[in-house]
């Protein structure tokens, strides 16, 4: 077994090596024989290849020394006007030398700079358009603004089907020399949900443990993933201790950084494989979706859960009441 | 609920109230002067500003002299009627089983200003007549209407204590509950109580209750013109108020950040609304004024302002339907601001990590440090051999394998595999 994130090794080096989103390869590759890339929006959901796709582009445009006509930016990290003002306008007004004029800017999870950043954004992306081509990477190209969306071209990634998700995972573990049961690769379909990077993060951490890698080897991991209960913090609100599961809910975001998405998720499957009768699931997923979209868009993990907690606490008083 | 620490913490010995040695002394020779025959003045008046220690004087005393205190509040003597009542109870000295009595008429200003003046003649009457003591308290002793009350007590003035003086009391609170707190951080507090011991000790438990360490740092948000009891007013307002716009303008008018307000009002709300229905409304509108701090965040347009307000106030104020009132609920200092400086270092340790995997693996540091972290983690605990091998390949320091590993022997053995 080698000793790298897998996620990383195992990352595609060229465009002809991505094995899903075939229409989207396709445009891209003729962009490399051209030699010519417009601005370009890159969407979807996370671990089906977007940043992957954006790296193998600049790869097969640029051959080996590619990375001296690239740049890459993460939004979240680095979000704010400020960046753009400096760091990309710096980048995006040099000249490249070689054969190709133009340089890459990636700019990864786009969708969380403020509007600012975004409207700063447009104006270099003018400017510089000789000189450099922006690929900008969101989840959700609703929160690009409408003109950074209008001077890019739209590319919209789906998640990996099964058949390519096993694909993938198969050549790492014939490379890595480890053993795994069809159930383990149904197990990790099921927890990734097409999400590749998750599915190889899994694959990895169920191969530290040195077993055959089975079903329950990958419910473990991802069950340790989460180190608290998601199923007890619902349970205690039921029961009337709003307070108590609150303080559940802050030490897992706080404590263990567990991401929102994840425990929104979880609760999701949770409020499904419960008991409470028919119309109670509805009334709550519909609570869960809406915290879910206000999350993605930004609004406080915390604040949005806890107000769905309230809302457990109220259907737990009413089911006891027998309503 | 847990009681309030001004409860659980009050003086059970005279020593034990800080101050005041020269009234405290004064009215002990007094009462003891009782059991030598009525003294000339039958009654005591105790005036100075609140929360310096009068009430729990007297409830001290009364209990190191085994006397039976009975205790009549405002709303019991206010009128020449309900003084009449309990006129009988200052008839005799000793109760029916032999007890010496000490009657204690606590914030009599309520009396003074009140619509019946029958109440302090009423009162002047049992002042010359009584048998047991009794002993008044108030904020102004010389308010007019006391003139003729005056004339037939012994004035007992309570002073504020020292800065000194109250911040000793607050360390032997902090001594009970198992807090190491600074001094400086206590000194603090009773400046900005201004000397009010009970002000001063609820100031405590809403900074410290449970916590083990007390800085100054914990404390000095209370810093600029009275911003607790601004806050403190405007929560009592929004989650009291029937009127949903009393709450948002005591909002408005407080020089408050809305920030720091959001999280006073998030923290306190679920304590007071306790109604599931009520808390879903209060919960969803909190939700809303925070949906709106969002938008604030992403097109810096601050004129969005007035929605956080008017959904994290009125919105809130208007979920009470059917919660109960009643009943003393301090408030609380927001945990979710104590928990951003207790995990600090924690935070600040996965985003270490998390740039160290944003290095290496095309994902921004805020995102490894929630999705790739735990991978790491289950890794680190299970194999120390991959786990080594990642940690070079990441250039982990030993403190972030430590961390990953969750005890000191996984760390050993991972850093064995390292050399």
């Amino acid at each position: 077994m080698s000793y790298e994130m897998w996620a990383e090794k195992y990352r595609p080096k060229s465009l002809k090596e991505i094995i899903n989103q075939k229409e989207i390869v396709e445009r891209l590759s003729s962009f490399a024989q051209s030699k010519n890339v417009p601005h370009c929006i890159f969407a979807g959901p996370p671990g089906t290849g977007k940043t992957t796709a954006a790296l193998c582009l600049a790869r097969d445009l640029y051959g080996k020394g590619y990375r001296e006509h690239l740049m890459e930016l993460n939004a979240s990290d680095e979000r704010g006007i400020k960046i753009v003002r400096e760091t990309v306008k710096t980048f995006a007004r040099t000249r490249s030398i070689g054969e190709i004029p133009f340089k890459i800017l990636i700019l990864d999870e786009a969708d969380n700079m403020t509007s600012d950043a975004q409207q700063a954004l447009r104006r270099t992306m003018e400017r510089f358009t000789e000189t450099c081509r922006f690929i900008m990477i969101a989840n959700y190209s609703g929160k690009i603004i409408e003109p950074l969306q209008s001077r890019c071209a739209p590319f919209r990634f789906s998640y990996m089907r099964k058949e390519d998700q096993d694909r993938y995972l198969q050549n790492i573990i014939e490379k890595e020399d480890i053993k795994i049961l069809d159930e383990g690769y149904d197990a990790i379909f099921e927890v990734s949900q097409g999400d590749l990077r998750r599915a190889t993060n899994t694959l990895q951490a169920a191969a530290s443990m040195g077993k055959v890698i089975d079903a329950d080897t990958v419910y473990s991991v991802t069950g340790r993933a989460n180190p608290e209960d998601i199923g007890q913090m619902i349970k205690t609100a039921m029961k009337g201790d709003f307070l108590g599961a609150r303080k559940m809910l802050r030490d897992m975001i706080m404590k263990y950084g567990v991401a929102g998405s994840d425990i929104i998720k979880q609760i999701h499957t949770a409020v499904f494989r419960s008991k409470l009768p028919d119309s109670w699931k509805v009334t709550l997923s519909e609570a869960v979706g809406e915290a879910d979209f206000r999350v993605v868009q930004g609004a406080d993990v915390e604040v949005q859960l806890s107000a769905l907690l309230a809302r457990f606490t109220e259907a737990g008083q009413e089911l006891s009441r027998g309503g | 609920m847990s009681t309030t620490w001004t409860q659980k913490h009050k003086p059970q010995t005279l020593n034990e109230i800080v101050g005041n040695s020269e009234a405290k002394q004064q009215l002990l020779n007094w009462l003891k002067s009782w059991s030598k025959g009525i003294p000339k003045k039958r009654a005591a008046l105790l005036h100075g500003p609140p929360g310096v220690g009068k009430t729990v004087t007297i409830e001290t005393l009364a209990k190191e002299l085994k006397m039976d205190l009975i205790e009549k509040n405002a709303s019991d003597y206010r009128t020449a009627e309900a003084i009449k009542r309990f006129a009988g109870l200052a008839s005799q000295y000793n109760t029916l089983f032999g007890g010496k009595r000490l009657i204690l008429l606590d914030e009599v200003d309520g009396i003074a200003g009140r619509e019946d003046r029958g109440g302090v003649k009423e009162l002047t009457k049992i002042l010359k007549t009584t048998k047991s003591p009794i002993v008044l308290t108030a904020n102004d002793a010389y308010n007019p209407r006391f003139s003729t009350i005056r004339k037939y007590c012994a004035v007992v003035p309570f002073k504020k204590p020292t800065i000194r003086e109250g911040v000793s009391h607050l360390k032997r609170i902090c001594a009970k509950e198992g807090i190491d707190a600074d001094e400086e951080a206590l000194k603090f507090i009773v400046e900005r109580a201004g000397r009010d011991v009970r002000s001063a000790v609820n100031d405590l438990q809403a900074m410290a209750q449970g916590k083990t360490r007390l800085v100054k740092d914990d404390v000095a948000w209370l810093a600029g013109r009275d911003r607790k009891e601004e806050i403190f007013d405007v929560i009592r307002t929004i989650m009291y108020s029937k009127d949903s716009w009393e709450a948002k303008k005591a909002a408005s008018n407080a020089d408050v950040d809305p920030d720091m307000l959001f999280n006073w009002i998030y923290e306190n709300a679920p304590y007071h609304l306790t109604d599931p229905s009520d808390l879903v409304k209060a919960m969803d509108s909190l939700a809303l004024a925070d949906i709106y701090r969002q938008r604030i965040r992403d097109t810096q347009n601050w004129g969005l302002l007035r929605y956080v307000i008017d959904f994290m106030t009125a919105g809130v104020a208007a979920a009470r339907q059917q919660s109960k009132t009643g009943g003393w609920i301090p408030f609380r200092f927001p945990e979710k601001i104590r928990m951003l400086s207790t995990t600090k270092g924690e935070r600040a340790l996965r985003f270490g990590i998390g740039t160290k995997v944003w290095k290496r693996c095309h994902i921004s540091a805020t995102r490894s440090s929630k999705e790739v972290l735990p991978y790491l983690k289950i890794i680190f605990q299970n194999n120390p051999e991959m786990a080594a091998g990642l940690a070079s390949w990441l250039e982990l320091d030993d403190e972030m394998i430590e961390y990953l590993a969750g005890d000191k022997k996984q760390t050993k053995a991972i850093i064995a595999k390292l050399e």
